[in-house]
């Protein structure tokens, strides 16, 4: 009964801001520029009607994406990071696929596990675009400064805060371990810092690694796993200051890492596959070769903390995703403009070129594809990969994360903001939706 | 008989009732316009209302407890003190007195060197606020100017002024930006002070800053409190500045109440929890105005 009334306001309220119905509208971040853009000339070429796109920024994206569809003033088709699609589906904002592309003959194409992670109740609500994993990457340059045989090849949690504790000791830069944190990068902390530590913080076995007891259907506030990453953000924020945290808030998040990487300020960065091209520039525009760009940066897996029975090379895949809007004016036109995009013809060389693990079984299976060494380096990382839980809320669970390492960050201690962590979950989801291991 | 209180009032008008509620109408609007948003947010300030996910459409009534969880959770009490300093120091003293001390400075003089200065305040305040952000962000950066041409031929270690002393960096900005709205306010005050009184001042014995504190500053009081009120809810509730230069870090170092309500309904996604902050912030506000709107009332 309530949710017709808030209808019925936020449409008078916003029903000036609609785009005329004849367009099609398109909403992406920076980064998928190269892949989005050649399609929209295609589709106008194609169909003479004029695509409105609004590109933004990638920092700040989620917010805005989820904020225009609950509004209801979200372009036709949308970009989104794949941990969204569950709740805003389940929130009723996103068209279903499985009706809208039953006739497109490429659709089979799409790898049914990274349907999965797009999908809602057995349902897919969006293609998925690429998908990653996550490493350790390193300057070759700083490393060679501080004297750190390469390829290096941690195989535990200490071997890494000794390498960067030596760097910071012998070159004295700024910047010797980046373990992503805080609020300002969103999901970033939660993927790359957080849960990669995660996974191989106690023993594979038993699940004991994740922020969900799916079993149970129960959220985690306490484990030893979750104590221990807790206490590795301590280490590198408070304990060895191997980073000055004002990098996780930069005023240009986005090129911070980028340009620390430049001046050599930079030694190990918890990121993913994505950054061989975009710790120079996600569009590939300007950038060094490929052979070059190894010369400058290496990576190595992550390893496990050391526990017993804890797993090194543990992953945690993510990715993004486009869908279409479930108020669309349009379902057709919008359609018409989803499949442009993932026209074999226009996808696969956009993977290839950027670096990114295929999601279609016939990407993965092509050519050019295949003789690529980083992405098979890449894709046999993937073998022992995870998503992360994306059972509705995950996105207020990943949120508190941020907070937690945030506060952790500012020097609260580590028990108090574990604390904060499982009271906050606790507010959410109530005492039954939330467990304690030991 | 004709009431007398309704005299003032054309005969047409108070003559018809349709005619007055016709009349009242776009007053209604009006008023109703105003309240619509602060209504909506007192609402739901009571619910657990949530940006995404079953909660967005499926919310609940939860009586106080969001009003509960400002005391009893981090983050408002930390922030409410964050942002008071931020105020204080930016806005109250930094502002407000170096407008007032540039303002009294700067009508002795004309010509270009006072044109000169009021553009390059000027400046500042109509620079867009996210340009700024990057302008102090690169300034203060280890590789910046100030660590380039000042502490570096000081022999000073280069200082990573975001990481270290975030707040303050904050605060000078949000002085630069602001402090050309307070030099105009006051340039116009002082022009209003009667040179006679003044001078009659001086004549009696009473040095320069006798004159200022006994006879300008008393004649200029309504104006400071108009001031005063401006500026500090313009700064309560600033946000632009500060979230693109920190996003409220490092930790929350700067997270002022506007950015720690934008973190709670838009990234954790708790609209209600949000609205309640929001509503927090209208008390305090509120009252604050209250106090400033005591001081502008002439004393009888």
């Amino acid at each position: 009964m309530k949710a017709p009334i808030q209808g019925a306001a936020i449409c008078a309220l916003f029903a000036g801001a609609t785009p005329a119905l004849a367009d099609v509208s398109i909403m992406y971040p920076d980064w998928i520029t190269a892949l989005v853009e050649p399609a929209i000339e295609a589709y106008e070429a194609e169909t003479g009607e004029t695509v409105t796109s609004t590109r933004l920024p990638t920092d700040g994206y989620d917010r805005r994406i989820a904020v225009d569809l609950a509004a209801g003033t979200a372009a036709d088709v949308v970009v989104l990071d794949s941990f969204m699609v569950a709740q805003l589906a389940d929130a009723g904002y996103l068209a279903s696929l499985d009706e809208q592309l039953a006739d497109w003959d490429q659709y089979q194409q799409f790898m049914p596990a990274l349907l999965d992670v797009t999908s809602f109740d057995g349902t897919a609500y969006a293609l998925p675009v690429d998908t990653d994993v996550r490493m350790l990457w390193y300057n070759r340059s700083v490393f060679e400064e501080a004297g750190i045989e390469m390829p290096w090849t941690p195989e535990t949690w200490d071997d890494v805060l000794e390498t960067a504790t030596t760097i910071k000791d012998e070159t004295g830069i700024d910047y010797a371990f980046v373990l992503p944190a805080g609020t300002k990068q969103g999901e970033a902390a939660t993927m790359q810092g957080f849960y990669m530590a995660l996974l191989g913080a106690d023993t594979a076995e038993g699940e004991r690694n994740r922020l969900r007891n799916w079993e149970e259907g129960k959220w985690i506030a306490d484990s030893p796993a979750i104590r221990q990453v807790a206490e590795l953000y301590d280490e590198v924020y408070n304990q060895r200051e191997l980073t000055e945290p004002s990098i996780n808030y930069a005023t240009d998040l986005g090129n911070a890492t980028r340009e620390a990487l430049a001046s050599n300020e930079l030694g190990i960065f918890a990121s993913g596959s994505w950054e061989r091209s975009c710790l120079f520039n996600c569009n590939g525009v300007d950038i060094p070769s490929p052979e070059e760009r190894a010369e400058i940066v290496g990576w190595t897996p992550w390893p496990s903390s050391g526990a017993e029975g804890a797993e090194q090379g543990a992953n945690v895949s993510g990715g993004w995703a486009m869908g279409l809007n479930a108020g669309s004016g349009d379902m057709e036109a919008a359609k018409q403009l989803l499949t442009t995009i993932f026209d074999y013809d226009n996808f696969q060389p956009w993977v290839v070129d950027n670096g990114r693990m295929a999601v279609r079984e016939d990407i993965a299976a092509s050519e050019d594809f295949a003789a690529n060494d980083y992405l098979a380096a890449v894709t046999e990382l993937s073998a022992n990969t995870t998503g992360r839980d994306t059972y509705p809320g995950y996105q207020v669970v990943s949120s508190l994360i941020q907070d937690m390492t945030g506060a952790i960050l500012d020097g609260v201690p580590v028990d108090e903001a574990l604390e904060e962590y499982r009271e906050a979950l606790v507010d959410e989801f109530g005492e039954d939706s939330v467990m304690t291991l030991d | 008989m004709r009431d007398p209180r309704s005299s003032w009032a054309s005969p047409w008008l108070s003559g018809s009732i349709p005619v007055l509620v016709l009349a009242a109408l776009p007053a209604l609007l009006f008023v109703g316009v105003l309240l619509y948003f602060t209504l909506w947010a007192v609402v739901f300030s009571f619910t657990d209302l949530e940006l995404f996910g079953r909660k967005a459409t499926d919310w609940s009534f939860v009586g106080i407890e969001n009003y509960e969880r400002l005391f009893t959770r981090r983050g408002f009490l930390e922030s409410l003190w964050t942002t008071l300093t931020f105020t204080f120091f930016s806005a109250i003293v930094g502002q407000s007195v170096l407008g007032f001390l540039l303002a009294s400075t700067l009508r002795r003089y004309r010509g270009s060197m006072r044109g000169t200065i009021e553009v390059c305040l000027m400046l500042g305040w109509l620079l867009p606020d996210i340009v700024a952000a990057f302008l102090w962000s690169a300034t203060t950066s280890k590789t910046g100017l100030v660590n380039q041409v000042i502490l570096g031929p000081l022999g000073v270690e280069p200082v990573n002024f975001l990481n270290d002393y975030a707040l303050q960096v904050v605060i000078l900005a949000n002085i630069w930006k602001g402090t050309a709205w307070s030099y105009l306010l006051y340039s116009a005050a002082l022009d209003n002070v009667p040179g006679e009184v003044v001078e009659a001042a001086k004549v009696d014995g009473a040095n320069g800053w006798q004159r200022t504190r006994r006879v300008i500053l008393p004649i200029i009081k309504p104006h400071i409190g108009t001031n005063m009120l401006f500026i500090t809810i313009w700064t309560f509730t600033y946000f632009p500045l500060i979230y693109a230069m920190t996003g409220g870090g490092p930790g929350s170092q700067t997270e002022t109440l506007p950015i720690f309500l934008y973190q709670q309904s838009f990234s954790v996604g708790k609209l209600g929890y949000g609205s309640a902050i929001s509503v927090a912030m209208l008390a305090i506000v509120g009252v604050m105005s209250i106090f400033y709107l005591r001081l502008l009332k002439e004393p009888k």
